[in-house]
């Protein structure tokens, strides 16, 4: 029950981070720092897909509701959410995932931590960017902005796990 | 039978990630083009509240531009003010003005929650319904065209301003009244570009760009901006015209909300046109 608390608090923590520090950061047109998809990579293991799915359309929906963008990041989170079982998938280490751990850099390790996070921090900043645009002529300035957006936010996120998180036993 | 609720089984992820997703489009979408409801925005009384307090906090921040931008519109304004003038003719009388009639009523606001680096950049301003504000109004500031009224709930608006890709504000060039379509390609917060201006017209870069009047949105002759830099099109007969807004929108506080008088007027007049 402890950890249903602490992804309540996580939450709103993402929340507050996203909308009142990184929205406002603003640095120039090609960056936009987003770390609400971390909140749904440190989501546990054995969570249910359906589930996944609905946490990441609240968490969209609040962080929306905040920031003018009107159903954008929900719809980049809830596209992430239906990515991470197959990325997992993918990254799978020989002998499975162990439920007790978190999926964190300090659990699974740097590279397992890289392509997983890595991959889908770009589906879900291209999507973003794409959506945002909607129009194929802007294709130049999408991964223009995806690109060091993606990679600025990828190291943001790791700097915000040692902030927020421990090795689990 | 069994076989399809065992297909719909297995594709219930899927479903599901279809209908959420669809929500999200939809929301975004229908609230791009015409908004109908203010709950998921920054407009809703809850989340126009937290950002009023996070304005209280930050506000200061560029009070001293602010001030000064504010202070240039009263001087400028206070030189057209006729008892501050010096009467060359000084038997003139006063008469009772009936040549001009008041077209424009201003309503002051302030932003409360902006961007300036997003695609599609909306601003959250502290007046709503309440103070008589409604979809389609104007809003500029005392340097320039800011945007337009998207949305508004009782006491919160958001303004579609002028860094989004279809804003399409009417403007023209001050010396030889060559008009044109204002539009933003979402690469820098400074720099416009004008759509339309065919290139038999000549144009000489540093001059003035105001807005037009024509949709009745905007009086005409705000300021927009100035050219800084003309472009022929290959194979098009019009010209690309690169304008640098005279407004810094990344530190714009104080707002106006203009309400044409007669909009409603010259819009029955011009549906009435259509009709026949």
């Amino acid at each position: 029950m402890t950890r249903f608390y602490i992804f309540i608090f996580r939450f709103l923590i993402f929340v507050f981070l996203q909308v009142f520090i990184f929205n406002q950061l603003e640095i120039n047109p090609y960056v936009h720092i987003m770390v609400s998809p971390l909140y749904i990579m440190l989501l546990p293991f054995d969570i249910s897909v359906i589930r996944l799915l609905f946490i990441s359309f609240f968490l969209g929906i609040f962080i929306d509701a905040l920031s003018n963008t009107f159903g954008l990041h929900t719809s980049a989170l809830v596209l992430l959410a239906y990515f991470r079982p197959f990325v997992f998938r993918w990254f799978a280490p020989r002998d499975g995932y162990d439920s007790i751990k978190n999926p964190s850099i300090f659990d699974m390790g740097n590279k397992w931590f890289v392509f997983t996070f890595g991959s889908l921090v770009i589906v879900h900043h291209f999507w973003f960017f794409a959506i945002e645009s909607f129009s194929i002529s802007e294709i130049l300035l999408i991964l223009q902005k995806t690109i060091p957006s993606a990679l600025l936010s990828f190291i943001v996120c790791v700097i915000l796990q040692t902030l927020l998180l421990k090795k689990s036993k | 039978m069994r076989n399809l609720i065992e297909f719909i089984q297995k594709l219930r992820v899927f479903f599901v990630f279809l209908f959420l997703q669809g929500i999200a489009l939809y929301l975004y979408l229908s609230f791009m083009t015409v908004p109908k409801s203010n709950y998921f925005t920054t407009a809703s009384s809850f989340s126009g509240a937290l950002f009023e307090i996070g304005n209280s906090l930050t506000k200061h921040f560029n009070l001293e531009e602010n001030n000064r931008s504010l202070q240039l519109e009263n001087i400028k304004l206070r030189s057209k003010v006729p008892s501050f003038l010096y009467e060359l003719k000084k038997d003139s009388i006063s008469v009772q003005d009936t040549i001009h009639k008041q077209q424009y009523n201003y309503i002051p606001a302030t932003i409360i929650n902006s961007t300036t680096t997003r695609r599609n950049n909306f601003f959250t301003l502290n007046t709503g319904i309440a103070q008589g504000v409604s979809r389609g109004m104007g809003v500029f500031s005392s340097n320039g065209v800011v945007g337009i009224i998207h949305s508004s709930s009782t006491h919160f608006s958001i303004v579609k301003s002028v860094l989004t890709s279809d804003i399409n504000i009417d403007v023209m060039i001050e010396k030889n009244g060559a008009f044109g379509l204002l539009k933003w390609d979402g690469k820098n917060p400074n720099k416009g570009e004008i759509s339309g201006i065919t290139n038999d017209i000549k144009i000489t870069i540093g001059s003035n760009v105001i807005s037009r009047g024509g949709s009745g949105i905007f009086p005409k002759g705000l300021q927009v901006g100035k050219v800084v830099g003309v472009k022929p099109i290959e194979g098009k007969s019009v010209w690309e015209i690169e304008i640098a807004f005279s407004e810094k929108y990344a530190s714009l506080q104080n707002v106006y909300i203009i309400k044409n008088l007669f909009r409603n007027e010259m819009l029955m007049l011009e549906n009435k046109k259509g009709e026949e």
